[in-house]
């Protein structure tokens, strides 16, 4: 199973990636909509990238939408990803 | 040449959309790279039969229906004649794996009576279907007037999670009846273990709440378009393909074409969005952003006959019936089949509806569909305009023979004569979609549809890959698109107002 420290380099490689960030800018506190500049509709962009990459869904807007900084949104994916594995 | 608004694209939504702006008074050009306007909805006359292609049957013209308000709105309603199918009309359905026939009507109480007459020991089931239609409607803005638009198209509906599969299977076990319940489905595309309740009961809503002819078909729509855009003084540049969007300090400037440039300050995309990417400068959307929209799921294509009949009176039972052939279980839109013909199939027959006395009964033509994959024609795939291969003319004859056969065998039609087909090939060239899909991007589960919005200030999409499928679906992204532009809530009670 893929830990959680691995969960966080990959979500970090994601964002630079897909959002063509600079990578001294991705630490945890840093805040998406403010320090990263995304905005609500690179959100959902966000999303499909994250499913596709960890081949799981992100369904719960809620807890979505309650995403501030990185570092929130590591702790939402490792959460997924330890309820997916929980699962199988 | 100079615009306040360019909409790229001639389809409905194209057409909504600048009705919508020049009722707010904006100058809008119209761009479409064919030489007529009107995509789907246009028709074409063989041996002077003129056959609709994306237009049969509409839901939603009713007192109080959304695309009859929107219409009134517009200023295109005046300039139709509408038919209501009378209560005998229906959506007559052959399951068939067991031969047994349902009647659909159009109708909240007749279909529930019929289906309880033939499924007697499914009664609670059927009623709770039929229920769950009705409340997710009633939560849906376009349904239920009342509603603000806005809090509909920023959040999803709690129902947009529950699958179409789970649900039915819930309530039946038995396998005709969930492919009666699933039958809407070959009205958006989607196939049902894909499906979502939310869109099923969106398009199976509106038909339970009435169906609706109208004379001259899509054509008739068009041309109340063209007629109240010209009035409104909207160019429609036909013939014109836009090559890209022009960008200027991340602000759209207007589009260039083959012709030209136009400058304005807001452009409407209602084409593919996967074809947009092609349009737009580099740099301008972000990588993540160009992966979902490459990775969206289309739907599947049709394969159409359009023919005649030597006989046409024996058509009659057509004028109000649409015939449908649909297997058992929840295989409605499965197109991986050795012998597809032994899928899903339409016979319809719209233009039997026109109440133009001036149409002789030989000029109301015939239409048998059913879904096909791309795959069937990947082989003879060439590019648009060139000359197709002669394998493919042979292919197509033969796959129109076999479903010809097929019509016989369910229905009795033994003499129609092809006039035209209509392949996956010939949806991607006349529609301009990916692979022939006739509904464009899937209203699937798991997957999300590109909204009005983009990156780009100024650049807005439309079309049914973004808000709903069909032309109820198409006509109100372009009511949506151009409230994005406008203001939602002000534009959406303007229309409310003609209910």
């Amino acid at each position: 199973m893929i830990s959680d420290e691995q969960v966080r380099r990959r979500v970090t490689q994601i964002m630079a990636e897909e959002f063509e960030l600079e990578p001294e800018l991705l630490q945890p506190d840093a805040t998406l909509y403010e320090d990263l500049g995304l905005d609500s509709l690179d959100a959902v962009d966000m999303v499909v990238a994250l499913e596709k990459a960890f081949g799981m869904k992100m369904t719960d807007e809620e807890a979505v939408r309650a995403v501030r900084t990185l570092g929130d949104l590591f702790e939402l994916v490792c959460r997924l990803k330890n309820q997916q594995a929980a699962k199988e | 040449m100079k615009a306040e608004v360019v909409v790229i694209g001639s389809g409905i939504s194209g057409l909504t959309a600048a009705a919508s702006l020049t009722k707010r008074n904006r100058q809008v050009v119209i761009v479409e790279r064919n030489q007529k306007p009107g995509g789907a909805l246009k028709h074409f006359v063989r041996k002077g039969i003129p056959f609709d292609v994306g237009f049969h049957y509409s839901g939603c013209l009713g007192s109080g229906g959304i695309l009859r308000v929107l219409w009134e709105y517009l200023g295109v309603w005046s300039h139709l004649r509408v038919h209501p199918f009378p209560s005998e009309g229906n959506d007559s359905l052959i399951l068939r794996n067991s031969e047994k026939s349902v009647q659909a009507f159009f109708s909240y109480e007749r279909l529930e009576d019929e289906l309880q007459q033939a499924f007697p020991n499914e009664a609670e089931g059927i009623a709770t279907y039929l229920k769950a239609l009705r409340d997710i409607c009633a939560s849906i803005p376009f349904y239920n007037l009342d509603l603000s638009l806005t809090p509909f198209l920023r959040a999803p509906l709690s129902s947009a999670k529950i699958g179409l599969a789970p649900f039915l299977t819930s309530l039946t076990k038995d396998p005709d009846l969930q492919a009666v319940l699933a039958s809407p489905a070959f009205l958006y595309g989607v196939p049902p273990r894909q499906a979502g309740l939310a869109v099923h009961a969106m398009v199976a809503h509106a038909f339970i709440s009435g169906a609706y002819a109208i004379d001259g078909g899509g054509q008739a729509i068009v041309d109340a378009f063209l007629a109240t855009l010209a009035e409104a003084g909207v160019d429609i540049l036909t013939g014109q393909e836009v090559e890209s969007v022009l960008v200027k300090e991340n602000q759209v400037a207007g589009v260039k074409t083959s012709e030209g440039e136009i400058y304005a300050s807001h452009v409407i995309y209602t084409g593919h969005p996967t074809s947009l990417l092609d349009l737009v400068p580099d740099g301008i959307f972000r990588k993540a952003f160009y992966n979902r929209i490459r990775n969206l799921i289309n739907t599947d294509s049709m394969f159409v006959v359009f023919g005649a009949v030597d006989d046409p009176g024996s058509l009659d039972d057509l004028t109000w019936v649409n015939h449908y052939a649909i297997p058992s279980g929840l295989d409605i839109l499965d197109v991986n089949l050795k012998y597809p013909e032994e899928s899903a199939l339409l016979m319809t027959a719209p233009g039997r509806r026109y109440s133009d006395s001036a149409l002789s009964d030989a000029q109301r033509g015939i239409i048998l569909m059913r879904p096909a994959s791309w795959d069937e024609v990947a082989p003879f795939s060439v590019d648009s305009g060139k000359a197709r291969p002669a394998s493919y003319k042979r292919w197509k004859a033969q796959s129109a023979d076999r479903l010809l056969d097929q019509a016989k065998k369910l229905w009795g039609y033994s003499r129609i004569e092809p006039l035209a087909i209509g392949s996956p090939l010939t949806f991607r060239d006349k529609l301009g979609v990916p692979g022939g899909a006739v509904y464009g991007v899937q209203h699937c589960l798991n997957q999300y549809n590109p909204g009005a919005r983009t990156r780009l200030s100024g650049l807005w999409l439309s079309g049914q890959g973004t808000l709903m499928t069909g032309i109820v679906g198409a006509s109100l992204s372009g009511l949506v698109t151009a409230g994005e532009i406008e203001g939602l809530e002000p534009l959406w009670d303007e229309v409310r107002q003609c209910r």
